[in-house]
């Protein structure tokens, strides 16, 4: 027993506090929701269990329907945006600018929006797209005598994957740009001795050496964008209509705009789901368990 | 083995450190130690919005009210502490369903009466039943008591009403050709019916042809009462009293729907009405862009507050005279009965309220004439009692004289639980229908089976 405790008084030190909050604000919510999601709490906000009927009205809601296929197109564009260009970030600030300094000047623009309040950001956005003559935007077509246009009804979810890709490729670019710098620049003086041009460098030296960042980046964006709402509802609010309306949006409204908390509840529970699927099927079929090993590169 | 027991104390001190975070502070009991002075007995009152006399005037009833306590020689102080909420509807019940259930909640949450049907089903509110009995609202208009009423029983005090009459803009109505004579006429032809919501449209379609405005009409960008009114207009019911039932009434509410598609494909409304910001359509009205506008009464007090003229920044109560005009909603038929709305708003008292006694005394010293008088004027309300109407100040004033007549032919809002779904689903059907997404039959056909799936067995359909 002594011999236990002597062993893990020090983990259990270093690890109690976030054990706690870990439990406290997430194992905890998560269970709630498991619980909430089985009754019809609404604003009088009574635990009366009811089955499985927000279920079947989940299955039977005629916006869901529109709802998936925004949130697939939602995650799917913005995780494309999100990796293609964090990696493009990645590889111009650290590759092709070889000088330290500028290198990080670049990527500290790239990070404002990530350490902007997210109100802000989206101001600024609402400001590019504002459908005035005085939107940035319309200023530019107003250049070419062409009338305002309201970018945000004709095109929301266009502007919902563009404010969150960008903003979400600063950090594809930072993992990224570690990554490069870890590759052995003997490497690269071999490839230019041998008259490699650049893109043969980076198809062959970079991306490889980039294929365990770039599982992990993917994987943690789509998890973290299918339950990310925020910057939608700060920008379109899920509109017109649901035309940029995802699931995890969907829950917020439904339990907080209409104050039916266990449907809402109830769809997060899906969107848990889904989430818990999709990590299965990443860590079973594309490796993700090497990943987390050592270094590729020594 | 004294050392883990150090390092897992340490790991609940920390926890317990983080968590105090997040306890609740104790009310200020704010009672006294001497003896002779007075107990201090601190109640709260919330509201929304600008209209700040309506807790400010609780204020003043508690002078009174402490007046009233001395006389009676009792020891006790009234002081009440206010707040006004500034963000949406719906955020304004969320703070204060959140606040409840922390025991933070103020004893006196002033709110649309609508929201007494989840606040009494919640079991949030005391049922104010001996206020009808008081002597105070002894001279209510006798119809505003349905608006506090549910489940047979009275949930709120009045504080206000309005009138949510159709502002038309006289200086549009002149460029296409109208006299003096006939655009002070058009509040009485509405009145008789002999203008109807048709001839509405054709005048606003006139005026947009002409080039004399921009828009024909323009109404509310979010959800809202005025949208219902015209369902009441083509004479549908929303609210079935004897089964406790929200009602889809699909012949009026198609009625409603063909009304919206119609004044959007001529399109007498800007594109996109329903994305447009609060005060960009306030812009447009006070600008002179638009002929009519539903509206309500209060807007006026709204436009004298902000800089919404291009030029003037701010207009005040003549201006506003001088270059609109209201009426009430047209008829939907010849000769039929023209239409408003009226969303009094309420105090209400909540159920875990320490003073319910006190905060009872208090809602009938506010209920007083003057103290009403002043809120009408300030922000152009209409009283809720004879008194009220009797008062020389509000008689006199400019705005406010041209609507009272209005309250004959009010309709409310259903004070059921689920309206505000209601509500949120109606308005996404006249958004589809408005932005040319979806036929009013097609809207009709979704906003059945929205509400069958968001309401079911509270929800009546009538063919």
């Amino acid at each position: 027993m002594g011999a236990f405790l002597s062993k893990w008084k020090l983990p259990a030190l270093m690890l109690g506090p976030f054990i706690v909050l870990i439990s406290l604000f997430f194992f905890l919510p998560v269970l709630l929701i498991g619980i909430l999601a089985f009754t019809n709490m609404d604003s009088a906000m009574r635990w009366d269990f009811n089955g499985v009927a927000n279920f079947l009205k989940f299955a039977t809601d005629p916006n869901i329907l529109l709802i998936l296929k925004n949130t697939v197109m939602y995650v799917g564009m913005t995780l494309l945006l999100n990796v293609l260009f964090g990696l493009a970030l990645g590889i111009l600030t650290t590759y092709f600018v070889q000088k330290e300094s500028i290198g990080l000047v670049f990527r500290t623009i790239w990070m404002l929006p990530r350490i902007s309040p997210p109100v802000v950001y989206i101001l600024l956005w609402l400001w590019f797209f504002d459908p005035s003559s005085y939107g940035v935007l319309n200023s530019f077509r107003a250049i070419f005598d062409m009338p305002p246009a309201e970018w945000l009804t004709t095109h929301p979810m266009t502007a919902v994957v563009l404010a969150n890709g960008l903003v979400g490729a600063s950090f594809g670019m930072i993992i990224f740009s570690s990554a490069i710098k870890s590759i052995p620049q003997d490497l690269f003086q071999a490839a230019r001795v041998d008259g490699a041009s650049q893109w043969s460098i980076i198809q062959d030296i970079i991306i490889p050496a980039l294929r365990w960042p770039l599982m992990f980046v993917t994987l943690w964006q789509f998890l973290s964008l299918l339950t990310s709402y925020e910057y939608i509802l700060l920008l379109t609010k899920g509109g017109p209509l649901f035309e940029s309306e995802v699931l995890a949006l969907y829950s917020y409204h439904k339990a907080f705009q209409n104050f039916e908390f266990g449907y809402g509840a109830a769809v997060s529970l899906i969107l848990v789901l889904i989430a818990l699927i999709f990590s299965f099927i990443m860590w079973k079929f594309f490796g993700m368990k090497k990943m987390l090993g050592s270094s590729r590169i020594e | 083995m004294k050392k883990t027991a150090a390092s897992f104390m340490s790991t609940l001190i920390l926890g317990a450190a983080i968590l105090s975070g997040c306890s609740q502070d104790e009310k200020a009991s704010g009672e006294s130690s001497n003896a002779n002075e007075p107990k201090v007995v601190t109640i709260q009152a919330q509201t929304a919005g600008t209209e700040l006399t309506r807790v400010e005037n609780l204020v003043k009833a508690s002078e009174k009210l402490n007046e009233e306590l001395k006389e009676e020689g009792k020891n006790t102080e009234v002081k009440v502490e206010t707040s006004s909420f500034d963000g949406s509807w719906e955020d304004y019940a969320k703070q204060f369903m959140l606040a409840f259930k922390a025991k933070k909640e103020p004893d006196i949450y002033a709110t649309g009466h609508e929201n007494i049907g989840w606040l009494a089903d919640g079991n949030y509110i005391l049922s104010l039943d001996e206020l009808k009995d008081s002597k105070e609202y002894s001279d209510v208009f006798p119809v505003l008591w349905d608006s506090v009423t549910y489940k047979e029983q009275i949930w709120g005090a009045m504080q206000d009403t309005e009138a949510r009459p159709v502002f038309f803009n006289k200086d549009i109505l002149k460029k296409i050709g109208w006299t003096d004579e006939q655009i002070n006429d058009l509040p009485e032809l509405v009145k008789n019916g002999e203008f109807t919501l048709d001839d509405m449209t054709k005048v606003a379609e006139e005026a947009t042809a002409k080039g004399a405005a921009e828009y024909g009409i323009l109404h509310r960008p979010v959800a809202g009462p005025d949208f219902q009114v015209l369902s009441y207009n083509f004479g549908g019911k929303v609210y079935d009293p004897d089964t406790n039932q929200l009602v889809l009434d699909k012949k009026a509410v198609l009625k409603q729907l063909n009304y919206y598609n119609d004044i959007a494909t001529k399109k007498l409304i800007p594109e996109n009405l329903t994305a447009t910001e609060w005060n960009n359509v306030h812009k447009m009205i006070v600008n002179g862009k638009t002929l009519f506008y539903y509206g309500g009464v209060w807007n006026v007090f709204n436009w004298t507050q902000d800089n919404f003229h291009d030029e003037l920044g701010k207009v005040d109560a003549n201006w506003v005279n001088e270059h609109f005009g209201m009426m009430l909603i047209p008829a939907a038929e010849k000769g039929g009965d023209p239409i408003t709305l009226s969303h009094p708003f309420v105090y209400t008292v909540s159920s875990q309220t320490e003073h319910p006694e006190l905060v009872k005394r208090l809602l009938e010293l506010v209920a007083d004439p003057e103290l009403q008088t002043e809120h009408n004027v300030n922000t152009s309300h209409l009283p809720i009692t004879k008194g009220g109407a009797e008062h020389p100040d509000y008689k006199a004033d400019v705005t406010l004289g041209k609507v009272a007549y209005m309250s004959d032919y009010t309709t409310f809002l259903p004070n059921h639980e689920g309206y505000p779904k209601y509500s949120n689903a109606l308005f996404t059907a006249i958004q589809a229908v408005e932005l040319g997404k979806k036929t009013p039959e097609d809207a009709l056909k979704d906003l059945e089976t929205q509400l069958k799936n968001d309401l079911s067995d509270q929800l009546q359909i009538i063919e």
